[in-house]
């Protein structure tokens, strides 16, 4: 245990003794060539950092032309299956299973009744709604029973119990489920009406396990708000649409899922152990060989972070949670053969979650040193030009993918101007300190009711 | 100086801005999140198994006011 507990300080320790022992070798021959042992070092770094950041380069253009690839296969194939299999023929509605809506809410007194009462009106003939108040210290409790008082048609259930957290709440509602199916979403997001039936046709194939939902920002009110609306259009409409192609979406979105309650039950529901609930569950489905679709019509609408501190919070748990739940899974990593495409997509969330953030920030330091150093700040230039590039091409094609504003496109040059550089700080923290193994709380954004 | 330099020594002064900015906006909000109050270690109603037990408070009654007979009851 203790072996294990000192293992990252051993590597750490190993790198930087083999670096020192290829340096000590390369000062010999600078003092018989009489040359600067600074200077040296100063331009081994310089060249492993150009090689690195080129690799990153290929790497992400390489990222950027599949997804897209992929996404575009995708959409391809929904609009034939829509066209091959129009939605009224698809199933009766007395034949349609019944879907338990399980809503976890924990001091969401502000939105919980708009929440309840937009999840009253969607297009579907046969489902409860189950709210789970987690032990909050507010009236989400009382507002969330009134609610359910003045509902005849649709069963509105309320539990109430000690606070334990989003997963322990998810779990609750998954065992107070009657229906076949259930779906889980945030107190605080909106559904649009055709959810239940847009999710409910991917369950024909007996091999999906769980259909992750379309996840859009409500509250574009600001600089901030509207940069993380296109983030959400290209997170979902780019990367989520690529892996629905392969079916082995990686995270089911929290505010936006829907199970076979099955399912859930044989992987035991939620764990706690980790700060990415969502991912870490997703990732059990995959391993347990079950595949997961995208349903980009199901749409769950969610009021994000307006404020900078409130944002950098989010990203930082994200951040940690994500690295948990890939370290939880990480066996799959070194077996490539036994879990197969598990063992590309947890490299792939490793790439997105670690690299990509130091390597930009990385390329920052670096072109902004040899700048600043040498005069070259053209080079920083074109380093910033190449991923605003890439930024803008995909803002643009999940822009039409998606039917989103075209305004949002602008967004991507700001994204890339200051945005990404000001949360990537966080997320290298963030991976710092979940790697030297720091305390951290769960946290709860404060809402503005804007649902 | 042509479009390309001035564009580029902008750029430069803004990663250099935003990552400054960056590391500021982090040292604060973790600050913020330390400053807040945590409920846990203020609850003196919590037991040593993080049980909150209910305090009942009696109404204070002066000596003076009570007849030596119920008192001694």
């Amino acid at each position: 245990m203790e072996i294990k507990k000192y293992s990252r300080y051993v590597w750490a320790a190993v790198i930087v003794v083999t670096l020192t022992t290829i340096l000590a070798f390369s000062y010999q021959s600078v003092r018989e060539q009489q040359g600067s042992f600074s200077l040296l070092l100063e331009n081994y770094v310089l060249m492993a950092i150009t090689v690195y950041l080129l690799i990153f380069l290929i790497l992400l253009v390489f990222r950027y032309a599949l997804l897209i690839l992929y996404s575009f296969m995708d959409h391809l194939e929904s609009l034939s299956s829509k066209h091959d299999r129009p939605e009224n023929l698809y199933r009766e509605d007395s034949s349609l299973p019944m879907v338990s809506l399980v809503v976890p809410a924990y001091n969401e007194g502000l939105v919980i009744q708009a929440a309840v009462r937009s999840l009253l009106k969607l297009d579907y003939p046969n489902y409860e709604i189950i709210v789970i108040d987690d032990g909050s210290t507010d009236d989400t409790y009382e507002k969330a029973l009134g609610v359910a008082r003045e509902q005849q048609e649709i069963t509105v259930r309320v539990i109430t119990k000690r606070n334990g957290g989003k997963a322990q709440a998810l779990n609750t509602g998954m065992t107070a489920a009657r229906g076949e199916f259930v779906l889980n979403m945030d107190g605080d997001s909106k559904l649009s009406s055709n959810t239940l039936r847009a999710c409910i046709r991917h369950f024909e194939n007996p091999k999906i396990g769980a259909v992750a939902g379309n996840v859009k920002v409500i509250n574009r009110e600001n600089i901030w708000t509207k940069i993380q609306a296109l983030e959400y259009v290209e997170g979902l409409a780019m990367a989520r649409k690529a892996q629905s192609f392969i079916r082995a979406v990686n995270i089911i979105p929290g505010p936006l899922g829907m199970f076979r309650k099955s399912v859930l039950q044989q992987v035991g529901g939620y764990d706690d152990d980790t700060f990415a609930e969502d991912c870490d569950l997703t990732l059990k489905l995959l391993m347990r060989g079950w595949h997961i679709a995208y349903e980009p019509t199901a749409i769950a609408w969610v009021e994000t972070p307006s404020g900078l501190l409130d944002l950098l919070k989010q990203r930082y748990r994200w951040t940690r949670g994500i690295l948990q739940a890939t370290t939880k899974h990480s066996h799959a990593l070194w077996q490539p053969r036994k879990a197969g495409i598990n063992c590309f997509i947890l490299w792939y969330m490793l790439f997105e979650g670690i690299m990509w953030p130091f390597s930009t920030l990385l390329g920052n330091v670096f072109f902004a040193y040899v700048g600043l150093q040498y005069g070259l700040a053209t080079l920083l230039f074109y380093w910033w030009l190449q991923l605003t590039v890439l930024d803008v091409v995909a803002a643009s094609y999940c822009v039409v993918i998606e039917e989103e504003e075209p305004s949002l496109i602008f967004y991507a040059i700001m994204f890339r101007l200051f945005y990404i550089n000001i949360i990537d700080v966080s997320k290298v923290f963030a991976t710092i300190e979940e790697w030297r193994g720091h305390a951290m709380t769960w946290g709860k954004l404060e809402r503005e009711g804007k649902l | 100086m042509d479009l390309i330099s001035i564009l580029a020594t902008v750029i430069l002064v803004t990663t250099i801005g935003t990552m400054i900015v960056g590391v500021g906006a982090y040292i604060a909000f973790k600050v913020r999140d330390k400053r807040k109050p945590s409920k846990k270690r203020n609850d003196d109603t919590l037991d040593a198994t993080d049980q909150s037990e209910p305090i009942f408070l009696k109404r204070y009654i002066p000596v003076s006011a009570v007849g030596p007979s119920t008192y001694e009851q």
